[in-house]
């Protein structure tokens, strides 16, 4: 996926009210900027359009609804786990030939948890309960507006650094179970956290909360052992469904002997392969994470 | 809970009778075989001798043409041949859950039963109409205050459970209910005559479907009509079986409850056999006896007094009721003895299997000559479902 070029002075030309703009990160399919407005600090996204994009097709273009549907998403939820919305709205924009959209959001002083793992490692057991329990509620947050996120993953998780909180991100692509899907009947997300029942097309199964609760498993199991229980650097990722749906990872104590067979239970029961093998609620969860 | 009885037709003393001896630990009443008007003292003299109540409203019965109703015509639910065209529309589905779960209420019954109806694949549209049904009940059920705990009815042919795949999805589907309390599960068998007979294919994804249910996702699971096969269920999760008096009461078949032409036997008489696994013909028992091995197939209940105070099979005062109530506390003797653990209850229950293929082969080299329908065959069926099991659920 290409991803815009655009400097401060761009960002600085488009939003006169911002100050402070510091190009922070990029990764999946924007850039972003660290500004402040007035006295507070915000994330600026941006996100490319089809060159060919016009107004008139704001209804139609998927780019522009996934961002809408984001920052609707973070105005409906109120659990502190999820990011929140900032100060400048959805807009679209030229820079330069580039058509772009762009929107904000609270800024989170910390690290991605892939940017963590990366540096650090894996987590100790009372990060990763933690991570599981505000990752947990958050996705229970969402179901509870009758949405699924479909995209948990180390690089959808930040950790604020001053609270020592985790913070689930990048609502795009959830999936409004009673209304209309965006990309409905196409493959979204990111297939290595994919749950096997995302791999279907016909949305023939069941696909509601726990389709989430497996992704968080995946993340837990990755975070608790460092390594990700169906990627292999020697297998093709044509590999990975076959993995994803069929292979029972070993425990991750067998990998991190640090790990409790208490979170080995939990973790491989939120990998699930069908819905009907994991928690049947977010709770059931929350309390056996808690218990450990 | 464990083992109930599951009322059927004639149900004379022997509910009180095993109730008192404990044999059994409640009754499913079934609404086909009691007039209204006799349900609340049944239910009172139950509760009595400290039983659990539930009434099988058999709303079921209302889409089966043309059915052998009996009393159900009776109750403020029930109407006869309702066709697909009668499950349409959310409205209707809600008088059927209010009248249906209503009259439950009214009862007092330990559990309220959903009405539903069956069907033969978890794909078919029989199938849309009973989670349709049961969605409709858990929001009726929902709105109740001190109601007691409803349980979602869901009766199937056992053709149903050919696809592990469509049975996976319909487990999804269930399971999504974040509310729910838990099951009653009925398979309806093939018509053929009583035997332990189970397909192992079928019989394993049966078994994965009280496992998921039962163990994995903690509901209550109450297997009706599931006889010896009940324990089974048992031990892979589920938290009750029933079983009818009679061979042709104790397993449920479509045909029961369809009008059928006047006639047909009388249940032969049936000794219960731990040790066999199996509800043998009583003229089989007596060639045991004959060969001086009887005591290697008792029960080892209460009831096997009325074989073993006299020598002489002629002398045996064994008659239906005996058997009848014989059969429900072997049953319940068994189950008595399944624990917490799947794992170690499945090795044991295997070690149970594995010691009466022994004695069925030795009896067979003895001389005795077992029916069709009484041989060990199930007992090969039993193991290979319980590996594909295993297999499936990795226990």
């Amino acid at each position: 996926m290409t991803l815009p070029t655009i400097s401060e002075e761009d960002v600085r030309n488009l939003i006169p009210g911002v100050t402070e703009i510091t190009q922070c990160g990029q990764g999946g399919q924007k850039v972003v900027f660290r500004v402040a407005v007035g006295d507070r600090v915000f994330a600026l996204k941006f996100a490319l359009l089809p060159s060919t994009y016009e107004p008139d097709d704001a209804d139609v273009d998927e780019s522009l609804l996934r961002a809408k549907r984001e920052t609707e998403i973070m105005n409906e939820c109120k659990s502190p786990y999820i990011v929140k919305p900032g100060p400048i709205d959805l807009g679209t924009a030229s820079i330069g030939a580039q058509k772009v959209l762009y929107f904000s959001e609270e800024f989170i002083d910390g690290h991605s948890l892939s940017e963590i793992l990366r540096t650090n490692g894996p987590l100790g057991v009372g990060s990763l309960q933690q991570l599981g329990l505000q990752v947990c509620s958050a996705i229970d947050e969402l179901w509870s507006l009758g949405k699924i996120h479909r995209d948990v993953k180390p690089g959808n998780i930040m950790r604020r650094d001053e609270r020592d909180e985790f913070v689930l991100l990048d609502a795009g692509l959830a999936f409004d179970i009673a209304g209309e899907s965006i990309s409905a009947g196409m493959l979204v997300g990111t297939m290595a956290y994919f749950s096997p029942e995302q791999f279907e097309y016909t949305n023939r199964r069941v696909m509601d909360f726990r389709s989430d609760m497996f992704s968080l498993g995946v993340t837990l199991y990755e975070v608790a052992t460092g390594i990700h229980p169906f990627l292999s650097p020697t297998k093709s990722i044509s590999h990975l469904y076959t993995r994803i749906t069929r292979h029972v990872p070993p425990p991750p104590s067998s990998v991190n002997p640090a790990i409790p067979p208490a979170l080995d239970t939990v973790i491989l029961r939120m990998m699930g392969k069908s819905p009907h093998l994991r928690y049947r609620r977010m709770s059931q969860l929350q309390e056996a994470l808690a218990s450990i | 809970m464990a083992l109930f009885a599951q009322h059927g037709h004639g149900k004379s003393d022997k509910i009180g009778v095993a109730l008192k001896m404990r044999s059994i630990q409640g009754v499913i009443l079934g609404a086909r075989n009691e007039k209204m008007e006799n349900v609340p003292g049944c239910v009172e003299s139950i509760r009595d001798q400290d039983g659990q109540v539930l009434l099988d409203p058999q709303f079921y019965v209302s889409a089966i043409i043309p059915a052998n109703d009996r009393f159900l015509p009776e109750y403020p639910y029930y109407k006869a041949a309702r066709t697909a065209a009668d499950f349409v529309g959310i409205k209707k589905l809600n008088s059927y859950v209010e009248s249906t779960l209503d009259y439950q209420l009214s009862l007092g019954a330990d559990r309220l039963l959903s009405p539903s109806v069956t069907f033969d694949s978890f794909e078919s549209n029989w199938c849309q109409t009973a989670l349709n049904l049961a969605d409709a009940s858990l929001d009726y059920h929902a709105g109740l205050s001190d109601a007691p705990p409803i349980l979602l009815s869901f009766i199937f042919g056992e053709q149903a459970l050919n696809s592990r795949d469509d049975l996976e999805a319909f487990l999804d589907q269930v399971t999504s209910w974040d509310t729910l309390f838990g099951v009653y599960v009925v398979i309806c068998r093939e018509e053929r005559p009583y035997s332990q007979l189970f397909d192992p294919d079928r019989l394993a994804n049966a078994l994965y479907m009280s496992y998921v249910l039962g163990k994995i996702n903690g509901l209550e699971v109450i297997n009706g009509y599931s006889d010896f096969c009940g324990l089974l269920h048992r031990v892979a999760g589920s938290t009750a079986f029933a079983t009818g008096w009679s061979q042709s009461l104790r397993q449920f078949h479509k045909r029961s409850f369809t009008k059928q032409p006047a006639g047909g036997q009388p249940p032969k008489l049936r000794y219960t056999s731990i040790p066999l696994l199996n509800s043998i013909l009583l003229s089989e028992l007596e060639q045991i006896h004959e060969i001086g091995r009887i005591a290697d197939v008792l029960s080892g209940v209460t009831l096997d007094s009325a074989l073993t105070e006299t020598s002489d099979p002629d002398d045996w005062a064994w008659n239906l009721r005996i058997s009848e109530l014989h059969h429900w506390e072997s049953l319940n003797s068994l189950d008595e003895k399944i624990g917490e653990n799947s794992s170690s209850e499945l090795a044991a229950i295997e070690q149970k299997i594995a010691l009466a293929k022994e004695l069925y082969v030795e009896l067979a080299e003895s001389g005795v000559v077992f029916g069709t329908l009484t041989r060990p065959n199930h007992l090969d069926q039993w193991s290979d479902a319980i590996k594909l099991f295993r297999s499936a659920t990795s226990i």
